[in-house]
C-alpha cells in the first residue's frame, strides 16, 4: 500500500511536507504499487461507491451553503480549474489560460467539445453567465466576495472568456479552483438562482464525470458515469451519496459495509482502527484552529500580552491528547499545507509558561499571593472563552487552553453555544473576549479579509499597519518568489504580533474502504475534483 | 353530536392559532438566527441581501401577520435550507414517518397489551417479573444509545439487518427491503412506549380485575375468557387509550432521534434540522401539522372512550 501517502506522527515536523510530496511522486512514478492487474480489473468492474453526507444537497455550487451540497456539486459542476495533489491549478474546463503583464486580464481558452448532461454544447456564455450570478447581489450568490476584484466578464468567442479586474488579484486562479463550478446559462437564465428549485434539488446539470439520476429526499442522491465526460472515462458506475446526520451512525453503517468513505473526527477515531477491510488516511488541509482573543478589549490590545498567552499554551500536548497526533504545530495563520509559503524556517512557538510571566510582568500583569495574575489596580487577568457546542474536539481543546492559562493565573471560564449563534450574536458584533473557532479557506495564502484593518470577517478587530500592507501587496502580487517572501515576512510579524493564538493545523482523518484506489491524497473536497479517476478493487 | 363536534372543531382552530403564535415568538427569539447567515465568511453586504431575500428583515409583527396571510391561501412559505415549499418539502418525508411511527404503535400495541393481560392475571409470575424488569430497563435507557446498540449487534456484528436508511439504493426497491430497514428503527421507536403501555396496562387491568363486577360476570357463570376480554379489559382500556392518545404526536414528533440514528428521512430528523438552521418556515409548518396530528388523536381518543364505555356518550 505504499501508494498513499501515510504520515508519520506528530512530532518532528522540518521537511515533512518534502519527504510526503517526494512519496507521492515515487509512488505515482512506480504504477502506485499496485500490480497493473488489480487497476486494470477494477476498471472493468466499476461498482458504486458509497459517501455520507449530513443534510441533503443543494445542486448549485454558487449559492450552496453547506458542506453536504459542496461535496457532490464537486463531482457534478467542475470548475476552469482544478487542484492537483500539489493544490496547485491544473486545467479542468480551461485548457490554458494567459495573465496580462499589469495583472489586470486573465484570458481563458476553454476545451472544445464538452457537452452539458442534457447534451447541450459548454461555450463561454456558461461561463460569463456563472460569474455574473457569482457577482450579483439577488442571485443568492455565496461566492460573491471570493470573486469581488473580478470587473467583468467578457465573451471574446464561443471558447475565449476573459476576466478584468479591478486590480490584480494573485489568488483567482486557486478560487477558481474552489468551488466556483460552472453552470448552464440555457437552464438557468432568466430568474434569480435559488428559485430554480427543480434544478437546485432534482435535476442538476453539468459537465462533471457523474450525473445525478435519483434523488431521494432526506436519503440519499445516485449519480451515473457520465459517458460523455470530456476526461478521462469515469471507473466507477455509480456514486451514492447518502444522508447520514450522525457521525456515530456514519462509523457504524463505515463497519457493516454501507459506507465506503467518512471523515471522521480524532474521538471515532478507535471505533475504526483495526476494522478489516477499512484503511485510515489523513490528510493536511487548509484550516487553522485558534483561540480569537477580542483586541478591541483593553487587556488583549498589547501584542506582548497575546504573545505571552499563547505561549502558555501547551499546543504538542493538544495535537496528541486531543487530537491524537492528526495535526501540525502552528506557526502563524498560513497552514503548513500551503507548503509554498508556509514559513517553516520560522521555530515553532514554545511552550514556555516562564517566559510569558515575564512578558505578562512587562505588560503590567503580576501574580498576587493567590497566584492570580492581576494588574496594578488589583483587578485579576480573566475572560470568558466562547466555542460552538457539540464537538468533542473543539471542547477538549478548550479544556485544555482553560487548564494551561489557569497554571499562569489566568481565569478562563468557557461557554459553549450553538455555532449559528456563537457567529452570529456574539462572533460578528464582536461582543466577545475570546472565542475557540477556525477558518477554512482555499489553497491560497492571501488572508487580506480576515486580518486586514476594518475586513468584514476580521472578527478579532486586530490591526498592524505592516501587516496591512503586506496583505494588501500579497494578494496582488502574481510572481511566486516575491509572493512567498511578503507571506514569509507576514508570517515572521505574526510571532510578534500575533492576530490570534492558532493552536493547530488539523489534519483531515479519512476512512475508507481498502478496495478504494485512485484516491488522491487531498481533503475530501478537493480529492472529489479527480472523481473519474476513482475505482473500486474487486475483492 | 354535531354540536360537540363544532365545539371540538372551535376549540382546535383556537389552539393551532396560539400554538402557532407562541412557537413564531419562540424562534424568532432563540439566539442564533438562520445558518444560511451564520457563515463568517459573507460580508455585511452578503448578509443584508440574504435576510432581504429571505425577508427577515422586517419587523417581527410584519413577518407573523405575511406568515398567518400566506397560511390562510394554504401556502407556507418557502423552506429557508431547501429554498422549496414547505409543503413539498414536509410531504417528501411525511410518509416514511407515518411508515415507522405506524410500525411502532403496532408493535407497541400489539406486545404491550396482551403482555400486560397476561401478567395482571398472574402478578409477581416469572413472565410478569421478567416484563417487569425489561419495561423498566426500556423505559430508563436512552433512545439514541439502544439505537447505536442495536446498530452494532444487528448490523456490524451480526451483519443480518442494514444498518441505516429507509432502502437500499439503487437496490431492489422490494417490500423485503424495506421492511428488513424498518425493523430496528421500529424495535427502538417502539420499546419506551411498549413498557410505557405495558405498565399502565397491567396497573388498570389489575384495577378492574379486583372490581365487584368482574365477580359478578364470573358468578354469572361468564368463561374466564369473556371475563378477561369483554369484562376487565374493556373497562382497563379507557385509560389505556388516553396513553396510546399521547403516545401518537411522541411518535411523530419524537421519532427524531430514532430517525438521525438509523438514517431514516422522516419527518423528526427534518424538525430537528429544521430548528438548528433556524429555518423558520420549516420549523412553523413542521409545528402546525405536528400540532394537527395531536388535535386529531385527542379527538380519536375522546371518540374511542365514547365507543368504549357508553356513559361517557353525549346525551341528546
Amino acid at each position: 500500500m505504499s501508494r498513499r501517502r501515510r504520515w508519520p506522527a506528530a512530532g518532528a515536523l522540518s521537511h515533512r511536507s518534502i519527504v510526503a510530496a517526494a512519496a507521492w511522486l515515487l509512488a505515482a512514478a512506480c504504477g502506485g504499487g499496485e500490480p497493473r492487474s488489480a487497476v486494470e480489473q477494477a476498471a472493468a468492474a466499476g461498482g458504486t461507491l458509497r459517501i455520507p453526507l449530513i443534510n441533503d444537497p443543494i445542486f448549485d455550487p454558487v449559492i450552496a451553503p453547506d458542506l453536504g451540497s459542496i461535496l457532490p456539486n464537486k463531482l457534478i459542476f467542475p470548475g476552469l480549474v482544478r487542484p492537483d495533489e500539489a493544490l496547485r491549478p491544473t486545467p479542468d474546463l480551461a485548457e490554458s489560460w494567459t495573465i496580462s503583464d499589469d495583472g489586470l486580464h486573465a484570458t481563458f481558452t476553454l476545451r472544445p467539445g464538452v457537452l452539458w448532461h442534457d447534451g447541450a454544447p459548454f461555450s463561454a456564455e456558461d461561463v460569463k453567465f456563472t460569474f455574473d450570478a457569482i457577482l450579483d447581489l439577488a442571485s443568492g450568490s455565496r461566492l460573491r466576495s471570493d470573486f469581488a476584484a473580478v470587473q467583468r466578464v467578457v465573451i471574446e468567442d464561443s471558447l475565449t472568456v476573459r476576466f478584468d479586474f479591478h486590480a490584480p488579484f494573485a489568488p483567482f486562479l486557486t478560487l477558481l479552483g474552489y468551488n466556483a463550478g460552472i453552470l448552464p446559462k440555457h437552464l438557468l437564465q432568466g430568474a434569480p438562482l435559488t428559485e430554480a428549485t427543480d434544478f437546485n434539488r432534482r435535476k442538476p446539470v453539468g459537465t462533471g464525470p457523474f450525473m445525478v439520476t435519483e434523488v431521494a429526499p432526506g436519503a440519499s442522491v445516485t449519480l451515473v458515469r457520465n459517458p460523455h465526460y470530456y476526461g478521462s472515462v469515469p471507473k466507477l458506475d455509480r456514486v451514492v451519496f447518502k444522508v447520514v446526520p450522525d457521525l456515530n451512525a456514519q462509523v457504524a453503517q463505515l463497519r457493516a459495509g454501507e459506507l465506503d468513505l467518512v471523515t471522521l473526527e480524532p474521538a471515532n477515531l478507535a471505533s475504526v482502527q483495526g476494522v478489516p477491510g477499512v484503511e485510515v488516511l489523513q490528510v493536511p488541509v487548509v484550516q487553522h484552529f485558534y483561540v480569537g482573543l477580542n483586541v478591541r478589549r483593553p487587556a488583549f490590545r498589547s501584542p506582548d500580552v497575546r504573545r505571552a498567552l499563547g505561549m502558555a499554551i501547551n499546543r504538542p500536548a493538544i495535537i496528541d491528547g486531543v487530537l491524537r497526533g492528526y495535526a501540525d504545530l502552528p506557526r502563524g495563520t498560513i497552514p503548513v499545507v500551503l507548503k509554498d509559503y508556509f514559513a517553516d524556517a520560522l521555530p515553532p512557538i514554545p511552550y514556555a509558561p516562564d517566559s510569558s510571566l515575564v512578558l505578562l510582568a512587562r505588560a503590567g500583569w503580576r501574580r498576587g499571593a493567590d497566584g492570580r495574575l492581576r494588574d496594578a489596580a488589583g483587578a485579576p487577568f480573566a475572560f470568558e472563552l466562547l466555542l460552538d457546542k457539540g464537538n468533542p474536539t473543539r471542547e477538549q481543546s478548550a479544556l485544555a487552553v482553560q487548564q494551561d492559562l489557569g497554571r499562569i493565573g489566568v481565569t478562563v471560564t468557557l461557554r459553549t453555544m450553538e455555532f449559528a449563534a456563537l457567529v452570529r450574536d456574539r462572533v460578528l458584533p464582536g461582543t466577545f473576549d475570546a472565542t475557540l473557532i477556525w477558518w477554512t479557506t482555499p489553497p491560497d495564502p492571501d488572508q487580506f479579509a480576515f486580518y486586514h484593518t476594518g475586513q468584514d470577517n476580521n472578527n478579532v478587530g486586530w490591526s498592524n499597519p505592516v501587516a496591512d500592507s503586506l496583505l494588501a501587496l500579497g494578494r496582488a502580487t502574481l510572481d511566486v518568489p516575491r509572493r512567498q517572501a511578503i507571506y514569509r515576512a507576514f508570517q515572521r510579524l505574526e510571532m510578534e504580533d500575533p492576530p490570534v493564538m492558532v493552536l493547530f493545523y488539523p489534519r483531515e482523518i479519512q476512512a475508507v474502504t481498502s478496495r478504494l484506489v485512485g484516491f488522491p491524497s487531498l481533503g475530501i473536497r478537493d480529492a472529489l475534483r479527480h472523481s473519474e479517476r476513482f475505482a473500486l478493487r474487486t475483492k | 353530536m354535531a354540536g360537540f363536534l363544532l365545539r371540538r372543531l372551535g376549540h382546535a382552530l383556537l389552539v393551532l392559532l396560539v400554538v402557532c403564535t407562541v412557537t413564531f415568538g419562540i424562534v424568532h427569539a432563540a439566539p442564533g438566527g438562520p445558518s444560511l447567515l451564520a457563515d463568517p465568511k459573507l460580508s455585511i453586504a452578503d448578509r443584508a441581501a440574504i435576510e432581504q431575500r429571505l425577508g427577515i428583515d422586517r419587523p417581527i409583527l410584519v413577518q407573523y401577520g405575511r406568515w398567518l396571510a400566506r397560511l390562510a391561501r394554504g401556502d407556507l412559505g418557502n423552506s429557508f435550507l431547501y429554498q422549496t415549499s414547505t409543503v413539498s418539502t414536509i410531504m417528501e418525508r411525511l410518509p416514511n414517518t407515518l411508515l415507522l411511527a405506524g410500525a411502532a404503535l403496532l408493535l407497541t400495541v400489539a406486545v404491550a397489551v396482551p403482555v400486560a393481560a397476561w401478567c395482571a392475571e398472574r402478578p409477581g409470575g416469572l413472565l410478569d417479573r421478567l416484563a417487569g424488569a425489561l419495561a423498566l430497563g426500556a423505559i430508563s435507557v436512552p433512545v439514541f444509545w439502544l439505537g447505536i446498540l442495536a446498530i452494532l449487534a444487528f448490523a456490524v456484528y451480526a451483519h443480518i439487518l442494514p444498518a441505516g436508511g429507509a432502502s437500499d439504493v439503487g437496490g431492489s426497491d422490494s417490500i423485503v427491503d424495506r421492511l428488513r430497514h424498518l425493523v430496528l428503527p421500529a424495535l427502538v421507536l417502539a420499546a419506551a412506549g411498549t413498557a410505557e403501555l405495558f405498565r399502565y396496562t397491567r396497573a388498570s387491568a389489575l384495577a378492574q380485575r379486583a372490581r365487584p363486577f368482574v365477580r359478578t360476570a364470573r358468578a354469572k357463570g361468564v368463561p374466564e375468557r369473556g371475563v378477561r376480554w369483554r369484562h376487565a379489559m374493556r373497562n382497563a382500556c379507557i385509560p389505556v387509550v388516553t396513553v396510546i392518545g399521547l403516545q401518537l404526536p411522541r411518535l411523530v414528533g419524537g421519532a427524531a432521534i430514532t430517525e438521525t440514528v438509523f438514517s431514516w428521512p422522516g419527518m423528526g430528523r427534518l424538525g430537528i434540522e429544521a430548528a438548528l438552521a433556524r429555518d423558520y418556515p420549516l420549523i412553523m409548518g413542521i409545528t402546525l401539522l405536528v400540532s394537527v396530528g395531536v388535535l386529531l388523536a385527542s379527538f380519536l381518543v375522546d371518540l374511542a372512550y365514547v365507543a368504549l364505555d357508553p356513559r361517557l356518550r353525549p346525551r341528546a
